[in-house]
């Protein structure tokens, strides 16, 4: 356990340069407020805002429920007070015209690729894999 | 008769859905592949976790405040114990969530509070969007954005006016902060027009913004009115 996570905040920076990657989908990728009225579906949601909240508490682990200054950096991949800075900061930014919940899942991915969670790299690479998977049907 | 066809005459179709993968889609299930690739998290805590936050929703709160409505000492369980009366609508803050992988383990110190005549209490989180989850679900976009974090503990009878609920000069608005610790929930004033009416009655008038403080129950009223999801003005800075 740390006692002097509370100092970190004072020179906190995020790192907004915008990713190539994620520019793409931002500029591509259709919403789905746009599908959901397309294909007449009432959900308020996507299907994967569900599994996007997992994937973000699993990365924050006890950072949820423990102040911040008592988290021990490492017990989680990434703080939940760490990643909500981000996310707000990006909102306001670079992904400012990207709709709830898209915006938090590009958030998440950019926060992971500058923190060397994940390479843009090989998230291209996966992803190009998956599209071809999901649609193989 | 068809297999489709039921007895009152008409032919039950599909539900839509939409037949096309965004990336979007891809993207979500491309990050969590890698992380769990690289050791991040497990997929077998994945699906548990998944499995949990699927089954929230506001209704157990809702529940909690319509029997507390009805059961004068089960309401002053509630205002002393709030993890506790959650048992009640089968939610226990320490062993629902599975835990046992050092996700969200022991944020379990929940505050109910109370509304009376001259006092409204309204719920926010200036730091991030602390939520009671596993009582009241997911939180709505409006309160995880900025715009409102900051403005309602600056202006809350005004942001309050914003979400329709005008209140009178002579009723006091307390805001209570979220944090990691301690999360809250509104029990509002039962409204008039309710007299006799079912636990199951009232529950359908306790919504999600009742619950967070934004409104107060009304009878017909049980659904949660579209709010205005507003920027904020000046950038986030972090420099305190």
């Amino acid at each position: 356990m740390s006692a002097t996570n509370d100092n970190r905040s004072d020179d906190y920076v995020v790192d907004i340069t915008p990713i190539s990657l994620l520019q793409k989908i931002q500029e591509n990728g259709r919403y789905w407020e746009e599908l959901s009225t397309e294909y007449g579906v009432t959900n308020p949601d996507p299907p994967w805002k569900i599994t996007l909240e997992t994937t973000c508490d699993l990365l924050a682990a006890d950072s949820c429920v423990k102040p911040y200054d008592e988290v021990d950096l490492d017990s989680c991949a990434l703080p939940s007070l760490e990643r909500r800075t981000e996310e707000d900061e990006l909102s306001e930014t670079i992904y400012e015209d990207v709709p709830f919940p898209e915006r938090q899942l590009l958030a998440l991915a950019h926060s992971m690729i500058k923190r060397g969670l994940l390479n843009e790299n090989e998230l291209a690479e996966r992803m190009e894999e998956l599209e071809k998977r999901f649609n193989s049907a | 008769m068809s297999d489709h066809e039921h007895n009152h005459g008409h032919v039950h179709k599909p539900a839509p859905m939409v037949e096309e993968v965004s990336d979007f889609e891809i993207l979500e299930a491309a990050v969590r592949e890698l992380a769990i690739e690289k050791g991040l998290f497990s997929a077998e805590d994945h699906r548990v976790w998944t499995e949990y936050v699927h089954t929230l929703g506001p209704l157990p709160a809702a529940r909690l405040v319509a029997k507390a409505w009805l059961d004068p000492e089960y309401k002053k369980l509630c205002e002393e114990d709030g993890v506790e009366a959650s048992k009640a609508v089968g939610v226990d803050w320490v062993t629902s969530p599975p835990t046992q992988f050092g996700t969200p383990s022991d944020y379990c110190n929940l505050r109910v509070l109370v509304d009376t005549p001259k006092l409204k209490h309204v719920v926010v989180c200036t730091l991030c969007s602390c939520y009671p989850r596993p009582i009241l679900g997911q939180s709505p976009e409006w309160y995880r954005t900025p715009n409102y974090r900051r403005r309602l503990v600056r202006w809350p009878r005004q942001v309050l006016a914003e979400f329709g609920l005008q209140l009178p000069e002579d009723v006091e608005v307390r805001v209570a902060d979220s944090n990691q610790k301690t999360r809250y929930i509104v029990m509002p004033e039962r409204p008039e027009g309710t007299d006799g009416w079912t636990e199951d009655q009232l529950a359908e008038i306790v919504t999600r913004d009742c619950l967070i403080g934004v409104a107060v129950p009304k009878p017909g009223v049980t659904s949660n009115a579209q709010r205005p999801v507003r920027k904020a003005i000046n950038p986030v800075h972090h420099d305190h």
